[in-house]
């Protein structure tokens, strides 16, 4: 199941609709399914999540969609362009940070960079500078990379992204290793780079950070895509949970019971917890209401409680034994 | 606390080319700043660079210190520290097989690092093009093997040049280094009992002269009697002209004996040394990229060099002669300039004699080998680059 993403305008056509594009992307290793006909479209200028859990595919579809590995079946495309076949012009204009971002110990951060500029276009060796600078890292870029910490070396990582100047950048568990503020910090650098018309997939585990950074995700489990969309639109397919503070919960429970109101409904301390189903109309809320007030019931508090992506998330995949 | 996201001081798509436009980066041609760049690499790792240098001009400028020092303390004791047989036994003997060595380190070093160090996807990321990574690698590692030997020698030379021995002993007898034929004749003349005392000679003599300090023994005079050799010149005596004579029979033996190395030599033999530095990189490269480590193939090498190829180029195999003269070493060896001991021996002759121990092989057939060594080791490097996952 997908949700229908809505297509970006304004891009040439020679350039492709979606910053990528898959149908049917397969990648064994063995008798495993790593990817398993994956059909995945990422708008262009948005922050993309790529979620699941560990072990369900997502480091080995980045690698499939950068080269880094090839695919057993499917097709896909980079900024348009189809990969393999023009991987060298679909990646000049890639920045992917795979799994743990690893450099030459013994080389400065900017010696670093200067060998990945070396590999791209000549322009990129003056981007060392400003990417080093944009990442925060200036004034440890003259420093052997051995002596980075973890958080650093994931800067290091971004900033080797952005001496290509990407239209797409591809980032790979980029929270790992960051402190609280330096989470903050990256996902405002994240959003910068969104709001500069850059694509940004994010690929993590982290559901409260891509559910803060990105405008669509898609669900990956075992190997399969199981969602994808915006996230407000997959949000809205899911359950809605009404918090009811009141006298007498046990007797609002058979009120609401009587009343025909369509919910589940579960008693605690203070009160019952509702859940409507999924798509439920508002006016369940007030007809609920209605009966509790009219039953003698005192209603001291009532809360729509939003669903989160961590809720939706562990909803929808198979750790809690969904039928994916 | 840096700011990560604080915005970008100087835009990133200030020089950015046209997005779309079709670049070089798939070209297989590696760029003079990759080149560059995988030069300074290999150049900064210092533990690496220590351990090459020491080995390839530490070792032998030591030695020849050491010689230098035990000759100027005790110069009677110890020989001059230069000289032709110096020359030729650090050539043969240790250059020879040390520039192979290290030029084998750094080339398995050059192979392995990226994949290692988690450097080869950043630049597989970059949709350069796998083929120019690797080629990349070549001209930069040569960039700092060739110096590399070539300093090392350079030093050997100088002091094998400078610190030779003044004179040439030849059979006992000091005689001036590098004459002609006529040049030795007339010296010989002019110095009739040296040579006729001194020099081997496998004819009947029977002309007096008196040998005081010749094999006659200690302080005991040799008398040499007969008639005076036909054909002799009537200008000369009998003991000049059998002096001449004997001059001319041994120069075919003198001309094998120097005071120091000729320019041809040392032109001759340090390309020599240089080509098995190269052989050795190339290799180590290959071997190293198809492994995705540096260990192992760097102690496969070393075996290589230091066991198998002087087993293999010392004893005839019945059978399996095509598969030894198939060892880049042995076809290396075969190459190798005249006037220097035979390689992998430990030193000893002269070349001419030494070559002989060799498995017969043609000049070509030794240069297709070493050609289809440096064309198959990168073929295989390249290629398990280009498959690999990154």
């Amino acid at each position: 199941m997908s949700t229908t993403l809505a297509e970006p305008t304004g891009r040439p056509d020679t350039e492709g609709t979606w910053a990528v594009e898959t149908h049917g992307l397969t990648k064994r290793f063995g008798n495993n399914v790593a990817v398993n006909g994956v059909e995945l479209l990422v708008p262009r200028g948005c922050a993309f999540g790529y979620l699941g859990p560990n072990g369900a595919g997502k480091t080995t579809l980045i690698r499939v969609l950068l080269g880094l590995t090839h695919a057993d079946a499917g097709t896909m495309s980079l900024l348009g362009q189809p990969v393999p076949k023009h991987r060298d012009v679909a990646l000049a204009r890639v920045g992917a940070i795979v799994d743990e971002p690893r450099f030459h110990g013994h080389l400065t951060g900017r010696q670093n960079l200067q060998i990945l500029a070396a590999a791209r276009e000549a322009a990129a060796k003056d981007r060392i500078g400003p990417s080093l600078e944009r990442v925060g890292m200036s004034h440890r870029a003259d420093d052997r990379v051995s002596k980075y910490s973890m958080g650093m070396r994931q800067r290091l990582g971004v900033a080797a992204c952005l001496i290509g100047d990407p239209e797409l950048l591809i980032l790979d568990e980029p929270m790992n290793g960051l402190d609280p503020a330096g989470m903050h910090e990256m996902r405002d650098m994240i959003l910068s780079l969104v709001a500069e018309g850059r694509t940004v997939v994010l690929s993590s585990h982290l559901l409260d950070e891509v559910e803060r950074t990105c405008d669509a995700v898609a669900i990956v489990d075992r190997g399969n895509v199981i969602r994808q969309g915006p996230i407000s639109e997959l949000l809205a397919g899911a359950s809605v949970v009404l918090q009811v503070e009141c006298s007498e919960p046990d007797r609002a429970r058979s009120l609401l019971g009587a009343s025909g109101v369509r919910a589940d409904i579960e008693v605690s301390e203070s009160g019952l917890g509702i859940t409507l189903p999924a798509g439920a109309s508002r006016d369940i809320i007030a007809e609920a209401n209605r009966v509790l007030v009219e039953g003698g019931i005192s209603v001291y508090r009532l809360q729509e409680i939003q669903a989160s992506l961590e809720s939706w998330f562990l909803q929808v995949t198979s750790r809690l034994g969904a039928t994916e | 606390m840096t700011s990560v996201g604080a915005p970008a001081p100087t835009p990133l798509t200030a020089a950015a080319p046209p997005r779309g436009s079709r670049d070089s980066r798939g070209s297989w041609i590696p760029t003079p700043a990759m080149i560059s760049t995988r030069f300074m690499e290999l150049r900064r790792r210092r533990g690496l660079m220590i351990a090459l240098i020491v080995v390839n001009i530490g070792i032998p400028t030591v030695f020849l210190l050491i010689r230098l020092l035990a000759h100027a303390i005790a110069p009677r004791s110890y020989g001059p520290a230069g000289g032709y047989d110096i020359y030729t036994n650090i050539v043969a003997g240790l250059m020879y097989v040390f520039g192979f060595i290290i030029a084998a380190t750094l080339g398995c070093t050059a192979g392995s690092v990226d994949l290692t160090e988690g450097m080869f996807r950043h630049l597989v990321v970059t949709g350069r093009s796998r083929l120019a990574l690797y080629l990349a690698r070549i001209p930069a590692g040569l960039a700092i093997v060739v110096p590399l030997v070539a300093i090392g020698f350079t030093v050997v030379c100088a002091v094998c040049v400078l610190a030779a021995p003044k004179t040439l002993n030849y059979d006992g007898a000091n005689v001036p280094a590098g004459l002609s034929l006529s040049g030795l004749e007339h010296w010989a003349a002019d110095h009739p009992n040296q040579v006729v005392c001194n020099f081997s000679y496998d004819q009947p003599i029977s002309t007096n002269v008196s040998c005081g300090n010749g094999p006659g023994g200690p302080g005991g005079g040799v008398t040499i009697r007969g008639p005076a050799p036909s054909g002799a010149q009537p200008a000369l005596t009998p003991a000049k002209t059998l002096a001449v004579r004997i001059a001319a029979s041994d120069y075919a033996d003198y001309r094998t004996h120097f005071l120091y190395p000729s320019d041809s030599l040392m032109v001759k033999s340090g390309l020599w040394i240089e080509l098995e530095a190269v052989v050795g990189f190339i290799v180590g490269l290959g071997l190293a990229s198809l492994m995705g480590q540096r260990t192992v193939p760097v102690i496969l090498l070393i075996v290589l060099e230091l066991i198998l190829t002087p087993i293999l180029s010392m004893h005839r195999i019945p059978h399996l002669s095509n598969l030894q003269r198939s060892i880049v070493g042995l076809a290396t060896a075969h190459l190798e300039p005249g006037g220097l001991p035979l390689a992998f021996s430990g030193g000893g002759g002269p070349g001419g004699h030494a070559a002989s121990l060799l498995l017969p092989e043609s000049t070509t057939v030794a240069v297709s080998v070493i050609i289809a060594w440096l064309v198959v080791w990168t073929a295989l490097g390249a290629w398990r680059m280009m498959t690999r996952d990154a």
